[in-house]
C-alpha cells in the first residue's frame, strides 16, 4: 500500500485519473442534463437517474481500471522480481492494491457527487444509504474484473494491457447504465441479466425514481458477484502459476 | 540406456552424499530440473551449501545459474526436483523462508519515480524492519550512496541502482544471501568496495552467500566453494584449488579459475566430472 501512496504522490497521472476525469465526466453530463431540464424536455426523475448513472459508472470504471493499472505499474517498473521474491504474499499484494484502489475510486465518487450537487442541483447524498449496497456490488464486480485482467497480464504480459482501460467499455452497452433493462432488444436481455452491473443500475434507478430499495436487484447482483469473484480468484491463481511455470515473472516488460 | 543409468547413478550418489549434511545445510537443491518446452534450462542439478559458506554458482551464459536462483526465490516453479532452504520446503513455508533471506539481481528494478529512501522503506515494511529509516541511512552510507537518499531511482546510474539493490538485500540482516552478478554494473573501485563489504558482513554475521558471477578473479577471492554449471548441468563442485587441479589436470599451487572456466565452457554438458 505504501508503495502506491508514494506513487500517487509522485505521479500526476494518478491525480488525473482520480480527480480530473471524474470532473470532466460530470461537467459534460451535467450540462447535458441542464439542457434536458430546459423546457421540460424530460422528467426530473429521468435526469436524476442519468446523473446517478454517470457517478456510479465513473466509480466502476475507475475501480477496475486502477486495479489493473496499479499492477501494470509494477510490471513497467520491473518491480515484480523484488516484490514476489520477498516475503510479501500475492494475497497481501492484491489486498493492498484493492484498498488503495477503493480509496482512489471513492475520491472520484465524492468529487463527482459534490460537483453534481453544487452546480447541477443533483444531491445524491440523501440517497446514499440506499445506494451503498449497489455501490458495493459495483465495486465487487470491478474488483473481479481487475483481478481477471491482472491475471491475463501475468500470463500474457503487456499484450493485454489495453484491457485495463477498455474492458469497462465492453461491458457498458449490456450493463444498462443509462437505460432500463426492458429497453434492450429481447435477445440481449439474458446476457445483460447475468452482469452484476445491470442489477446495480436497475437498483439505482429504482432508488432514484421511487426512493425504494430493490431487494431483488441487490440479491441478484450479490449472488452473481460471489460466483464471478470465486471464478476470478481461481482464474488469477491459475494464470499466476502458469506465469511462474513459464518463468514470466522474471521476464515481464 | 547406459547414459541414463549413469545419470541416475550420479544423481543417487550426489543425494546420498547430501543426506549426510541435511541438518547442517542451509541450502539443499535436489535433482532440480526446469524445462521450457524442449529446452532444459536446469537439468537434474543437486548441490548443498552449509551455513556460513560463500558458494559460487558459476558458468557461461545460459548455464542455468539465474534460473536456479529464481527457483530458490519461488519466482519460477521447477519442472521436477526440490529446493530446501533452512531445512524447509519453499512450497509450504514460502513467507517464513523468504523472511530469513534476501537477494540482489540485475533482473530486478525499482519504481523509478520513488526516491531511494521511499523504495527501501517499502521493502523495510515488507521485511518488518524496526526503525527502518535509521537502518536504511546506515546501509546507504555503508555502500557509499548516502547522498542519494532523496533522489528518484530513475535518475541513478546503473552502478548506483545496483548498490540500492544491495542495500535492499541487507535490510533484514539475512541469514542467506542470493547474489546474482552483484558487481556486474559496478566500476572496478565500486566492485572492490562491494566485495569488501560483503566479506566483512559475512565475517561479522556468518551470512551464507550463494554468489553468481562471470568475473573469475572475483569468484576466486570471494568463494570457499564453487559449483560449475554448463547447459543446465553441474559439471564440477569443489574449492577453487580442487577444481583447478581436477579440471586442468595439473598439480597447480594456486587456483586458476579463468582457465577452468574456459575449459569447462568448451566441454560438452555430458562430460560431468564426479564431485
Amino acid at each position: 500500500m505504501l508503495r502506491h501512496v508514494y506513487e500517487v504522490r509522485h505521479n500526476a497521472n494518478h491525480i488525473t485519473y482520480m480527480v480530473y476525469w471524474p470532473i470532466v465526466n460530470i461537467v459534460v453530463w451535467g450540462f447535458f442534463t441542464l439542457y434536458l431540464r430546459h423546457g421540460d424536455r424530460l422528467q426530473p426523475s429521468v435526469i436524476s437517474s442519468l446523473l446517478g448513472a454517470v457517478i456510479l459508472w465513473g466509480l466502476f470504471n475507475a475501480f477496475q481500471r486502477d486495479m489493473a493499472v496499479g499492477f501494470l505499474e509494477e510490471l513497467w517498473s520491473r518491480n515484480l522480481v523484488s516484490l514476489f521474491g520477498s516475503p510479501l504474499s500475492v494475497t497481501e499484494y492484491v489486498t493492498g492494491l484493492i484498498i488503495i484502489t477503493f480509496a482512489k475510486a471513492m475520491v472520484g465518487l465524492i468529487v463527482e457527487s459534490l460537483i453534481a450537487w453544487l452546480f447541477y442541483h443533483y444531491n445524491i447524498f440523501p440517497m446514499l444509504l440506499t445506494l451503498i449496497p449497489f455501490i458495493l456490488n459495483l465495486a465487487l464486480f470491478a474488483l473481479t474484473v481487475g483481478i481477471v485482467i491482472s491475471g491475463l497480464i501475468f500470463r500474457y504480459t503487456t499484450k493485454f494491457q489495453a484491457m485495463a482501460w477498455s474492458f469497462a467499455g465492453i461491458l457498458m452497452p449490456l450493463s444498462c447504465v443509462f437505460y432500463p433493462l426492458s429497453s434492450l432488444p429481447r435477445f440481449m436481455r439474458p446476457m445483460a441479466s447475468i452482469l452484476p452491473t445491470t442489477h446495480s443500475f436497475e437498483g439505482m434507478r429504482e432508488a432514484v425514481v421511487s426512493g425504494g430499495f430493490s431487494n431483488l436487484d441487490f440479491s441478484w447482483g450479490l449472488g452473481l458477484n460471489l460466483i464471478y469473484l470465486i471464478f476470478g480468484i481461481l482464474f488469477f491463481r491459475s494464470m499466476f502459476e502458469a506465469a511462474r511455470s513459464r518463468g514470466l515473472l522474471v521476464k515481464m516488460e | 540406456m547406459a547414459r541414463h543409468q549413469n545419470q541416475t547413478r550420479e544423481a543417487v550418489g550426489v543425494l546420498a552424499s547430501l543426506s549426510k549434511y541435511d541438518d547442517t545445510m542451509l541450502v539443499t537443491v535436489e535433482c532440480l530440473t526446469k524445462h521450457y518446452g524442449k529446452f532444459k534450462a536446469v537439468d537434474n542439478v543437486s548441490f548443498a551449501v552449509p551455513a556460513g559458506e560463500i558458494a559460487g554458482l558459476v558458468g557461461p551464459n545460459g548455464a542455468g545459474k539465474t534460473t536456479i536462483i529464481h527457483v530458490m526465490l519461488g519466482l519460477i516453479s521447477p519442472t521436477a526436483g526440490s529446493v530446501r532452504l533452512f531445512g524447509e520446503s519453499l512450497d509450504t513455508n514460502r513467507e517464513q523462508i523468504l523472511q530469513r533471506l534476501n537477494f540482489a539481481s540485475p533482473y530486478m528494478a525499482f519504481p523509478g519515480r520513488l526516491t531511494v529512501l521511499e523504495n527501501l522503506t517499502v521493502f523495510a515494511k515488507i521485511y518488518n524492519i524496526c526503525e527502518p529509516r535509521t537502518k536504511i541511512i546506515r546501509l546507504l552510507q555503508r555502500f557509499g550512496i548516502g547522498r542519494l537518499k532523496d533522489t528518484p531511482i530513475s535518475r541513478l546510474s546503473s552502478g548506483e541502482t545496483t548498490r540500492v539493490g544491495l542495500c535492499k538485500a541487507f535490510l533484514n540482516n539475512p541469514e542467506l544471501l542470493l547474489l546474482d552478478e552483484p558487481t556486474a554494473y559496478l566500476d572496478p573501485q565500486a566492485g572492490l568496495q562491494v566485495r569488501e563489504i560483503l566479506l566483512e558482513l559475512q565475517r561479522s554475521y556468518g551470512t551464507t552467500i550463494l554468489y553468481t558471477s562471470h568475473n573469475m578473479p572475483e569468484v576466486q577471492r570471494m568463494c570457499n566453494r564453487i559449483i560449475f554449471l554448463n547447459r543446465g548441468k553441474v559439471i564440477a563442485n569443489g574449492t577453487p584449488i580442487e577444481l583447478t587441479r581436477k579440471i586442468l589436470q595439473e598439480d597447480r599451487s594456486t587456483p586458476a579459475l579463468d582457465e577452468v572456466f574456459i575449459r569447462i565452457a568448451e566441454r560438452l554438458p555430458d562430460e560431468a566430472l564426479s564431485n
